[in-house]
């Protein structure tokens, strides 16, 4: 039996955490930078997870769900 | 140090006096009260302030007592009323002059007249408690209303005003006169609200002043003791809420106190900066029935900004599920700002400023002379834009969006109802730069600039239903697209930064802003606009502005290029700006000659060499891949069958293995329509419509890795040779295709002519005999006895022809070491099933369905109707590159010699060889000359052939010009050349200039490069299309007049050069656009008079154009042939071509 339909919520969910995951590695390096720049306080945090995850919605649903379901698809593979 | 003075007994008092008074508060003494007699007794009205205080302050620990929710004694409420009753003024007094509290009232009096504080202080005090006892029950609220309308008599309005009008030092005379008002407009649900607000001139004594009265003080204001300015703020807010509309309107215009109420809001304590907000948001915000200007009143720039100042509040004692104060503050500054019944937010226009009328009449020859200039508005507002929001364009500047996702918040929602202060905002803000540096507030105002490029662009510009008669400022479009801080040399560091992240939302945003362009280019170019020459021009500037803000592409290349190979991320991203480019730009990406198939190889190497353990992370791989291919999509020079250095295999097999490789459920259904599509176009796979293209040689190959992944590894160095070579002489393998299915004819009678087999079966049948002698054949021979029965199988079950296919396999057979003939036996297999793909019906359609796959090749759409003859005119019209400037004569001489050849001063001097008057031709000719000399003596690095060009056209056109124009052929030739010469790298620098070293002058007959373009070889690798492209770009801008027209049919040994055209049209690799400058010709010639006959009767137009129609499969590009064919008709010679005809050629068969 198929596994059922995930709804748009959660494939943006999951899209955004694998989106925010991905970038966190590409970026590793330079995240630090940022956290030891002078002006890192307060909102800054929010504000640098908020600034990466922004590039989510340059990716339609269809594509969001393309890329999540890639994984779970071969999750079920036997 | 001065001399002291020594003071006497007087003197000393006198100083005391002059000195800022101390005050000394005495604690008064109170007694225990059992009785009402004994209440009376204490507060009736002696001179002695010292008993009145005695009285008072037993009476407020009573009060306290009954008001504290421990109070059990069930005398004390008794004891209270009684005293009430005891003081009640009789009955007959009317309700207007009835002093309740007499006594009270006399001692406050009284303590007025011998100034003493503490007396007037504690009548207040009591009075507020008892008022707040009162109001808790309804047998007590008439002795309160009593009271209340006491307090609104004369000589007690004077006692309040004087209270609050106290000195600022004495507080504790103000606080409770405030909160005793409080209480008053509060009772009875603000019964005596109205009279009380009449009586402002005493009550609202002073409350600016008051609300100024701040706690001083290390610790935060104690609750119990609020500040006078607490207490203030608490009145008035309590005052909003029970005062009837008009009166608050009258409050809110009071300036001076709404400026006090938000002065200090920021050191207020958080539960009064709460109750303020909320008061302000329900009863001013959202009060339906106070007219917007009272709300604007009170919502100026600064209240607006003093409130945001909230989102650093820093006295929040908020408990977790309750929202912060700067939540709350977020919040009320939303609404304020963009609910426009908040009194706020004006109505704008959108891209158009304030004041200007985008529905301006300007005279239609104006616009046809001037274009654009003609709109006087058109390029004021490059430095400034006038708003209707002032106050909001006021406000905005004072928040701090990069330092906090709130205020950017706030400031984009704001964008979004009023688009008109983006452009404002931005210009008025110039001071913070997007000069990269890796911080956070880079990153946020990256972030928050992100948010302004995506916002939407307002409905037809203007926030109306239909486009105004005029396109809005290009300035003001193009702010909204890439705001100023996005500059070409902020965004340039910022893709070339070594920092990943910078380039990357960098990158990020470019794309966004492309995507928005095209939005914006799309609404100039919709076919409801009156002024289609006016839309049509700003949205050429619109780009051309686009481009000069925005880094060049070939600096995203190089960016892309940097990019390390792990960085799926970045990777996706970079190749999808590249993408849009070429989408959106063709004109700027195309210049740069990015060859794409460098990295179309690196990637598919990567994706069919390294299978990575997410999936996720190939699915995003393949996004790259799909950019990459819709890139050598747009490109000319793909080479899909040709491995580069370093790759075993060719990019197409690569793609195939790609698609076979997968990790099951990554949708791959973009690279199979790019495999069938270039299938289809190399001639892989028969072109018509019932075929499965290579839906037979994905499945098997699938089947077989399914099977066995070993075996299929080994197939593919076999598979690609046999594509290659089917790839580049297709015809040998569809001719031997052709006698295969004559042997099978004749043994059974039956015509099998048409049966159908896949031509890279025969190839493999002929490439077979040549593996055995390979080192490790017998391993491939093994792969392949597997693999071939099951292409030919699945082949069968696509609809191919079995009796063809059982022909192949016994001929393969022998070569396939099948010594005990168990394949022989076997045959071709039978009822094959598709798995891994859906099989296609055996009526059959193929694959996919691309965008530019032709979905019905050969069927045609004859019926499709005519293209409207403006939208024909919009499609195929070119502005005439040779029209006549005369002021180019003067403007080239102060010009550099870069801004003369890069600037088009050049060109159009040239162009006015073309001029109906002799002396400008003279005067054009001399000017050449001396811009030759100028030239010839610069720096410049192709002087010595820009030289060269302009002296032949010189000399050409020396001896002609006395005569006419010179032919525009010749001049357009002269012109389009330039730009060749300018740039060494064109495909066509070798053969312009063997043309020019040719002879110091053109045969004025015939048109050059014509044969050189389009017989011989390019030269350069693939640059055919390129070269055709500006043979027509040169030749669509020489047919201007009749003579010119004559050049073209002229006859020639090879054929009038327009019949030639037209054959090349007819060529089926070539992509729409180049059909379009062939289509733009004609249409060219349709304007000339006598062109459509010509073009009818010599060439067969009609004809032509009938056939293109049949043939072509996109129905816009069908409607554009019925349309070409009605224009040809309705400017043709009717009786002429009718005659020539003999009446085939009508009216209905023309589309008119």
């Amino acid at each position: 039996m198929a596994p059922p339909q995930k709804s748009d919520q959660e494939v943006a969910a999951e899209f955004t955490s694998y989106y925010l995951q991905r970038a966190t590695t590409e970026f590793a390096e330079d995240l630090d930078k940022v956290r030891a720049a002078d002006d890192f306080k307060n909102d800054a945090l929010r504000i640098l997870v908020g600034a990466l995850q922004q590039g989510t919605a340059m990716f339609s649903p269809e594509e969001q769900r393309r890329i999540v379901t890639a994984a779970a698809r071969t999750d079920t593979k036997p | 140090m001065g001399k002291r003075f020594s003071y006497g007994p007087d003197g000393g008092a006198a100083a005391v006096s002059r000195k800022r008074q101390k005050i000394v508060h005495e604690a008064p003494t109170s007694e225990e009260i059992f009785a009402s007699r004994q209440l009376q007794q204490l507060l009736a009205f002696t001179q002695d302030p010292v008993r009145a205080r005695h009285g008072l302050q037993s009476f407020k620990l009573f009060l306290d007592e009954l008001l504290s929710s421990q109070s059990t004694d069930a005398d004390r409420p008794r004891i209270l009323r009684d005293y009430l009753q005891s003081t009640r003024p009789p009955a007959q007094d009317d309700d207007e002059t009835a002093v309740y509290l007499p006594d009270i009232m006399q001692t406050w009096s009284y303590g007025a007249q011998i100034n003493n504080d503490n007396v007037m202080s504690a009548v207040p005090v009591v009075i507020a408690l008892l008022l707040k006892l009162l109001a808790q029950s309804l047998d007590t609220v008439p002795f309160g209303l009593g009271i209340c309308r006491t307090l609104l008599q004369k000589r007690q309005q004077d006692l309040i005003a004087r209270n609050l009008s106290a000195d600022k030092g004495k507080a504790f005379i103000i606080s409770p006169t405030l909160r005793m008002l409080k209480e008053a407009v509060n009772f009875d649900g603000g019964a005596i609200a109205k009279p009380l607000f009449r009586a402002r001139a005493s009550m609202l004594k002073s409350l600016g002043r008051n609300m100024g009265i701040v706690h001083i003080g290390d610790e935060p204001e104690d609750a119990k003791r609020p500040s006078a300015r607490t207490n203030a703020i608490l009145f008035f807010l309590n005052a909003l809420k029970v005062l009837h509309p008009e009166a608050k309107k009258e409050l809110l215009s009071q300036r001076d106190i709404c400026a006090a109420l938000t002065r200090d809001v920021k050191q207020d304590p958080p539960y009064l900066v709460r109750e303020l907000l909320a008061g302000l948001r329900s009863h001013v915000l959202l009060d339906d029935k106070l007219p917007r200007e009272a709300k604007a009143s009170l919502l100026n720039a600064s209240t607006l900004t003093r409130l945001s100042a909230l989102y650093q509040y820093r006295l929040d004692t908020a408990a977790e599920d309750e929202p912060s104060v700067a939540q709350l503050a977020h919040q009320f500054l939303v609404t304020a700002c963009t609910n426009p019944a908040c009194g706020v937010l004006r109505q704008d226009s959108g891209f158009y400023p304030r004041g200007v009328d985008p529905n301006a009449a300007v005279p239609p020859a104006e616009l046809d002379d001037s274009g654009l200039e003609a709109v006087v508005w058109m390029n004021k507002f490059k430095t400034e834009v006038p708003v209707r929001n002032f106050t909001l364009s006021n406000f905005l500047p004072n928040l701090r969006p990069w330092s906090s996702i709130k205020q950017s918040e706030l400031i984009t929602s704001i964008f979004r109802v009023a688009p008109e202060l983006v452009a404002n905002y931005f210009l008025g803000n110039k001071s913070f730069t997007f000069e990269p540096k890796l911080s956070a507030t880079w990153i946020g105002y990256a972030a928050f600039l992100f948010n302004v490029v995506a916002l939407p662009i307002p409905d037809s510009f203007c926030r109306a239903s239909g486009f105004p008669e005029l396109p809005p400022p290009t300035s003001i479009v193009i702010d909204n697209i890439l705001p100023l801080p996005l500059n070409q040399k902020a965004l340039s560091r910022s893709l070339a930064n070594k920092s990943g992240m910078i380039s990357f939302f960098a990158t990020r945003i470019l794309a966004v802003a492309i995507e928005k362009l095209e939005t914006a280019v799309k609404m100039h170019q919709d076919p409801s606009h009156a002024n289609q020459t006016a839309w049509a021009e700003a949205a050429r500037r619109l780009v051309d502005e686009f481009c000069q803000r925005s880094p060049g592409i070939k600096e995203m290349i190089n960016s892309y290029r940097s990019i390390p190979e792990g960085d799926v991320l970045r990777r996706e991203a970079a190749s999808r700006l590249l993408r849009l480019c070429y989408e959106v730009l063709p004109q700027v990406a195309l210049m740069a000659k990015f060859d794409v198939s460098p990295f179309l190889e690196t990637s598919l190497g990567r994706l069919s060499n390294q299978p990575s353990d997410d999936p996720r992370d190939v699915a995003l791989r393949l996004k790259e891949l799909e950019n990459l291919l819709a890139i050598a999509g747009y490109s000319p020079g793909m080479r899909w069958f040709a491995a580069s250095e370093g790759l075993s295999l060719s990019p197409f097999t690569l793609l195939l293995r790609v698609c076979v490789d997968a990790p099951h459920g990554v949708a791959l259904e973009t690279i199979r329509r790019v495999l069938s599509f270039v299938a289809v176009e190399q001639q892989l796979a028969p072109a018509d419509d019932g075929h499965p293209g290579l839906l037979a040689l994905l499945e098997a190959l699938q089947a077989l890795r399914t099977a066995s992944p070993d075996l299929a590894a080994r197939i593919w160095p076999f598979l690609d040779n046999c594509l290659t070579r089917c790839a580049n002489s297709p015809v040998k393998y569809v001719e031997r295709l052709q006698e295969l299915s004559q042997e099978v004819a004749e043994p059974g009678g039956q015509d099998n002519s048409q049966a159908v087999a896949s031509p890279i079966a025969v190839t493999m049948l002929e490439q077979l005999p040549f593996i055995a002698g390979k080192e490790d054949g017998s391993a491939m021979l093994k792969a392949l006895s597997r693999f071939l029965p099951k292409f030919l199988g699945f082949s069968a079950a696509a609809g191919e022809s079995r009796p063809l296919l059982e022909v192949i396999f016994s001929k393969m057979v022998p070569h396939l070491g099948d010594s005990k003939g168990k394949l022989a036996k076997a045959g071709v297999p039978e009822g094959l099933e598709f798995e891994h793909s859906t099989a296609p019906p055996k009526t059959g359609i193929r694959g996919g369905k691309g965008k530019e796959q032709p979905v019905a090749r050969g069927a045609g759409l004859a019926s499709e109707p005519a293209l409207e003859p403006e939208r024909l005119e919009q499609t195929l019209q070119v502005p005439d590159g040779l029209e006549a400037d005369n002021s180019a004569l003067v403007k080239w001489s102060p010009k550099t010699v870069d801004e003369l050849i890069d600037e088009g001063y050049l060109t159009s001097l040239m162009a006015l060889l073309v001029s109906e008057h002799a002396s400008i031709r003279k005067e054009a000719l001399v000017n050449i000359l001396k811009a030759a000399a100028k030239i010839k003596q610069s720096e410049h690095e192709e002087k010595e052939q820009i030289w060269l060009l302009l002296s032949e056209l010189a000399e050409t056109s020396r001896d002609k010009i006395n005569d006419g124009p010179l032919p525009s052929p010749i001049v357009s030739f002269a012109c389009h050349a330039l730009d060749v010469l300018r740039d060494p790298l064109s495909s066509l620098y070798a053969k312009v200039n063997s043309f020019l070293t040719r002879g110091p002058t053109w045969s004025l007959d015939r048109l050059p490069l014509v044969d050189e373009v389009l017989l011989e070889e390019p030269g350069v690798g693939d640059a055919y299309y390129a070269q055709t492209s500006w043979l027509l770009g040169y030749l669509v801008d020489g047919l201007r007049t009749q003579h010119d027209l004559e050049l073209f049919h002229k006859k020639r040994a090879k054929g009038p050069v327009l019949e030639r055209l037209l054959a090349v049209a007819a060529n089926p690799y070539m992509r729409l656009p180049l059909r379009a400058q062939v289509l733009k010709l004609v249409y060219r010639a349709t304007g000339i008079e006598g062109g459509s006959t010509t073009l009818t009767t010599r060439f067969g137009a009609v004809n032509w154009l009938e056939a293109r129609q049949a043939a072509c499969t996109d129905a816009s590009e069908a409607a554009m042939y019925a349309g070409l064919r009605r224009r040809i008709w309705e400017t043709c010679d009717k009786e002429r071509v009718g005659a020539w005809s003999k009446g085939g050629l009508g009216g209905a068969r023309l589309g008119a």
